[in-house]
């Protein structure tokens, strides 16, 4: 809350309210919040990718704890995100680190690692046992083998991870918001405690449509960044 | 065979019938009249207001229902109007926003009951005397602050914590800020869920200032002080029962005294007390209000 903004009337029509550029200024305007949640959910996709893409690389690379690790991954997804993060807040406030940003990084950073460790994993165990032999018989070292050959063959589906686990990311993060945060779900936090509808309504359209952006600016990587093999491979084998 | 078995079943039938004909009689009242249906809103101290009015009412011979605690003063004001409860406990001061929005609010319970006893008289309902009994808006802050004052914040440069509710309040943080009031300029806000997270909050230096309600019972587990209202913005916030106006009818003046009676004995420190027993030690409800009633000798 802006010190000495006046509240929004609570009888502001929905796109009155998006459409009016006062809206999307100044330090509560959308425009920061939308910021503030893009970038703490990039940086939780990012820290997700760079921890669990070696690691269940080099698990499925050396078929290492099949079961375990599929079992660990399924039950990590029942953890309840709101739950942690609740729970982490005062932890996190009496250890002297404040509301943000530990919690909320920490619950979802837990929703980010099972789909992109899971996708990447599974990708790589299912690479063509054959492409892998040829490619040590033609005298890949086992660097190579991983990432030439199965990384490479592996990558659409593990984009695929990073997709659904940016995409739950950005729909999860403004509970952020209910936290002592602020981000994109503070329009419906607002809304809800000040009986405003409008901007209930608006905070949530921002909030479904950023997780819909995030979506289809995924689908557009996962078409450019495969590389011209696999892609001419894809594009065979589906048709 | 037959006929021992069947002169048994009509002895013990016979015995039950007089066991729950003397359980009819054993209220030892003369409270005659409709099942008084009772509901607390789903917050503890809610929840023990309604065990103790519910509890008293059965203690003096009335016919009581206590449904499960559910909603807030919404449904609550919603379940009068629409006959499915006859007896509520509110908040005068959220009474009043609840039923006349465009009021003024006053931190004079009178001016208060004013106001809003004609408007649940619209919906068929009787307002009956207020308690002495307050749980308002609390300006809190840590142990420490040199303020006695909610004015002595002007010029601290505090952090301020509420819930969203609070910055569109003239009663709250609008009139905090409203240089004809108490003018005071925050360094900063914070949004805060109403609840023990404000506490935390305060207690870690995240904030430096809480609008809290002054029966919460982690103020003075936490060493916190509550700041003098000194520019009376605050709207009273006494407990006083409502009860569906036909109900109140057909019992009749007896219904009105009792209630009146065990509202006079209700003080603020009583629902400190039970917020105590429920919120930090964590017990039942119904435990608490049953001895707050014996202790007080009114059951």
């Amino acid at each position: 809350m802006l010190l000495g903004q006046a509240p929004v009337p609570r009888d502001i029509g929905v796109f009155e309210w998006l459409f009016d550029p006062n809206s999307w200024t100044g330090p509560d305007g959308i425009l920061v919040s939308l910021a503030n949640t893009v970038i703490l959910c990039a940086v939780v996709v990012v820290v997700a990718i760079v921890t669990m893409v070696p690691l269940a690389s080099w698990l499925a690379h050396t078929r290492r704890g099949e079961v375990s690790v599929s079992w660990t991954v399924t039950l990590s997804r029942a953890i309840p995100t709101f739950a942690v993060a609740g729970l982490l807040v005062p932890i996190s406030l009496r250890s002297g680190w404040g509301f943000e940003p530990w919690p909320i990084f920490i619950a979802l950073l837990l929703l980010a690692l099972p789909p992109i460790f899971l996708n990447t994993y599974t990708a790589i165990q299912q690479v063509d046992p054959g492409v892998v032999d040829a490619s040590r018989a033609m005298g890949y070292s086992e660097t190579s083998v991983l990432v030439r050959v199965e990384l490479a063959l592996a990558t659409s589906v593990m984009l695929a991870g990073v997709r659904v686990a940016a995409v739950t990311v950005v729909a999860t993060e403004p509970i952020r918001a209910f936290l002592g945060g602020d981000g994109l779900g503070r329009y419906v936090r607002d809304g809800l405690g000040q009986n405003n509808d409008a901007l209930v309504i608006a905070g949530a359209m921002l909030i479904a449509g950023l997780a819909g952006l995030t979506a289809l600016s995924f689908r557009l990587v996962e078409r450019f960044a495969l590389p011209d093999g696999v892609r001419r491979l894809a594009t065979t084998t589906t048709r | 065979m037959k006929v021992p078995v069947l002169r048994k079943l009509v002895v013990v039938l016979m015995a039950l019938t007089v066991v729950l004909a003397a359980c009819g009689d054993d209220s030892g009242s003369t409270a005659d009249g409709p099942t008084i249906r009772v509901r607390g809103q789903a917050f503890s101290e809610a929840v023990t207001i309604a065990e103790v009015y519910g509890q008293y009412l059965q203690a003096k011979g009335y016919d009581v229902e206590l449904l499960t605690p559910a909603g807030f003063r919404t449904e609550a004001i919603d379940g009068l109007r629409n006959d499915e409860l006859d007896l509520i406990v509110d908040y005068i001061g959220g009474s009043l926003t609840a039923l006349a929005p465009d009021a003024a609010t006053s931190s004079d319970p009178d001016e208060v009951v004013a106001v809003i006893g004609p408007a649940y008289e619209e919906i068929g309902a009787t307002l009956l005397d207020y308690s002495p009994a307050v749980d308002g808006d609390a300006f809190v802050v840590r142990g420490d602050s040199p303020a006695s004052t909610i004015s002595d914040v002007a010029e601290l440069g505090y952090v301020f914590g509420a819930s969203a509710q609070c910055y569109e309040r003239p009663q709250c943080y609008l009139g905090y800020t409203d240089p004809a009031i108490y003018g005071i300029t925050f360094a900063d806000t914070v949004t805060i869920e109403f609840g023990p997270l404000l506490g935390e909050a305060l207690a870690a230096n995240e904030v430096d200032a809480v609008v809290w309600n002054t029966t919460a019972p982690q103020i003075i587990e936490q060493g916190f002080k509550v700041l003098q209202d000194d520019q009376g913005l605050h709207p009273a916030q006494n407990i006083a029962p409502i009860i569906s106006s036909s109900v109140l009818a057909e019992y009749g003046d007896q219904l009105s005294d009792d209630l009146n009676e065990l509202s006079a004995a209700i003080s603020t420190e009583d629902l400190l007390a039970w917020n105590t027993e429920t919120d930090i030690a964590k017990r039942e409800s119904d435990d608490v209000a049953t001895e707050w009633l014996e202790a007080e000798g009114l059951n």
